[in-house]
């Protein structure tokens, strides 16, 4: 841990403990100003130590569901992710992915460069570009650190004090660390900020983009999805928690209008897409 | 004479065998363009759930061809749907068959599908990406799993793998710079830093 980031930690952790008994007392201002320093604080979590938070949170959904068995799938998904990870300020993560036998349509990502797709969302899909989309909004996450940030959030204290204990105590770490997974495979339930999930799907296409598929493809994805009609039980849980499709939709069609047009060109690989399904 | 063009290449594309499998759903109301630019002129609107067919893309934009109004133009891609059409999400009950032609069945949501799954039990169907997790009981029942974590990482690329998998799908790496969203003012600023709206 570097001097600049322990001394980060005390800071935020004094602000923190002694804004808790008196937070109404706070203004709209003073709470902005404590959410850079947060963010500011999360910038500053060592990489090795992302990596292990998001190695134990993305073994907890990997418990939920484990891995597709099928090695040429498996390595194939790798490859695409990998792909597109290597066009983001982060390439330097160990980028992982994985199919999870689920038939859940959805996709998830852990600090430190781990993304999984459910076969549910996979088999929906109709060629790489498709794949690459949802894939490089889920590496935008990463690269963000909106989970680390909304971990931060839930957990306040308990996760910084989390981040102090490093190598100082291993059985104190490991319960710290198990109710921190607990705490982070309950954020996949509940979602991310509606801000979290815009920025991702902007950053993604651009990601797309950027290792030459076709960034549009991203927008199939979610156009298909939203012509599913999900029990009425769980639209009633997206709707309160997180952003409508119709909405991401809009919004991102929106910002990329005019923007990546010139990139609508990029590849989709549908053969390829299809080669790696009907060889496993 | 370019309009008239057109409406005559729909006739002979509407009398070709393979109509059946060129066409494609509006899924939201849609607002139809002369052009791929929602600056350009406004030439009709075509509702929710009208099948139309589509000519190409440009960008976010399809051309599309609405035969009951006569309606060509361009609408935005996201409005409507080609391929298989509002697959409803049902809970997988059968056995662990994992097969292509099973993945084609029909017009559910496996309609394009490959793979089966062999968790019969799970009934989760969450629409989502990133926007929601696996369902609650899944999450409740579930405790890590490190020795499929490792499995996981072994699967993983490298910079070897990724000279061959780049060439062989003829990626060519662009050069793009991010899009942001300025909420503030509701405008988007574009990868050449130019306001939008």
């Amino acid at each position: 841990m570097n001097g600049n980031y322990r001394y980060s930690l005390m800071l935020v952790i004094g602000l923190w403990l002694g804004g808790m008994g008196s937070t109404s007392a706070l203004d709209f201002g003073e709470l902005v100003d404590l959410g850079n320093k947060l963010k500011k604080i999360v910038a500053e979590v060592p990489a090795e130590e992302e990596i292990r938070i998001g190695g134990n949170l993305i073994s907890g959904l990997l418990g939920a569901a484990p891995l597709v068995k099928d090695q040429a799938l498996q390595q194939y998904v790798n490859d695409v992710g990998y792909w597109v990870a290597s066009r983001s300020s982060r390439s330097d993560l160990p980028w992982t992915f994985g199919v999870i036998d689920s038939n859940g349509i959805n996709a998830f990502a852990a600090p430190g460069g781990y993304v999984v797709i459910t076969l549910g969302l996979y088999n929906l899909l109709q060629n790489e570009a498709q794949l690459a989309g949802v894939l490089a909004h889920e590496i935008a996450h990463v690269v963000r650190k909106h989970h680390l940030i909304a971990l931060q959030k839930s957990m306040r204290r308990e996760f910084l004090t989390d981040l102090t204990i490093i190598a100082v105590d291993d059985r104190k770490k490991d319960r710290k660390l198990e109710k921190l997974v607990n705490a982070g495979v309950q954020l996949y339930a509940t979602g991310l900020d509606r801000d979290d999930e815009l920025d991702a799907d902007l950053r993604g296409v651009v990601l797309a983009a950027r290792a030459g598929y076709d960034p549009f493809a991203l927008l199939d994805v979610l156009t298909t999805i939203d012509s599913i009609n999900p029990a009425a039980e769980e639209l009633t849980v997206m709707l309160n928690t997180h952003p409508p499709i119709d909405d991401r939709l809009s919004r991102l069609a929106e910002q990329m209008d005019g923007e990546l047009d010139s990139f609508a060109s990029g590849r989709t690989n549908p053969e390829r897409f299809r080669h790696v399904a009907l060889n496993p | 004479m370019k309009y008239y063009f057109k409406l005559f290449a729909v006739c002979i594309f509407l009398a070709a065998p393979l109509q059946a499998d060129q066409g494609a759903i509006v899924v939201r109301e849609a607002l139809v363009y002369s052009a791929s630019s929602s600056a350009s002129q406004q030439v009709g609107k075509i509702a929710a759930g009208t099948r139309v067919s589509v000519f190409g893309r440009k960008g976010g934009w399809k051309e599309v061809f609405y035969e009951q109004e006569s309606i060509v133009g361009w609408v935005r891609s996201y409005q409507i749907r080609e391929g298989s059409f509002a697959p409803a999400v049902e809970v997988e009950t059968e056995s662990d068959s994992r097969g292509f032609l099973a993945g084609l069945a029909a017009f559910s949501r496996k309609a394009s599908g490959f793979f089966r799954s062999s968790n019969s039990t799970t009934s989760s169907s969450t629409a989502t990406i990133g926007v929601r997790g696996l369902s609650e009981a899944e999450i409740n029942a579930a405790r890590p799993d490190y020795d499929e974590f490792k499995k996981m990482r072994q699967y993983a690329s490298n910079n070897v793998r990724l000279v061959e998998f780049s060439q062989s799908g003829q990626l060519r790496v662009n050069n793009v710079k991010h899009l942001t969203a300025n909420k503030k003012q509701g405008k988007s600023i574009g990868a050449n830093g130019v306001n939008k709206k």
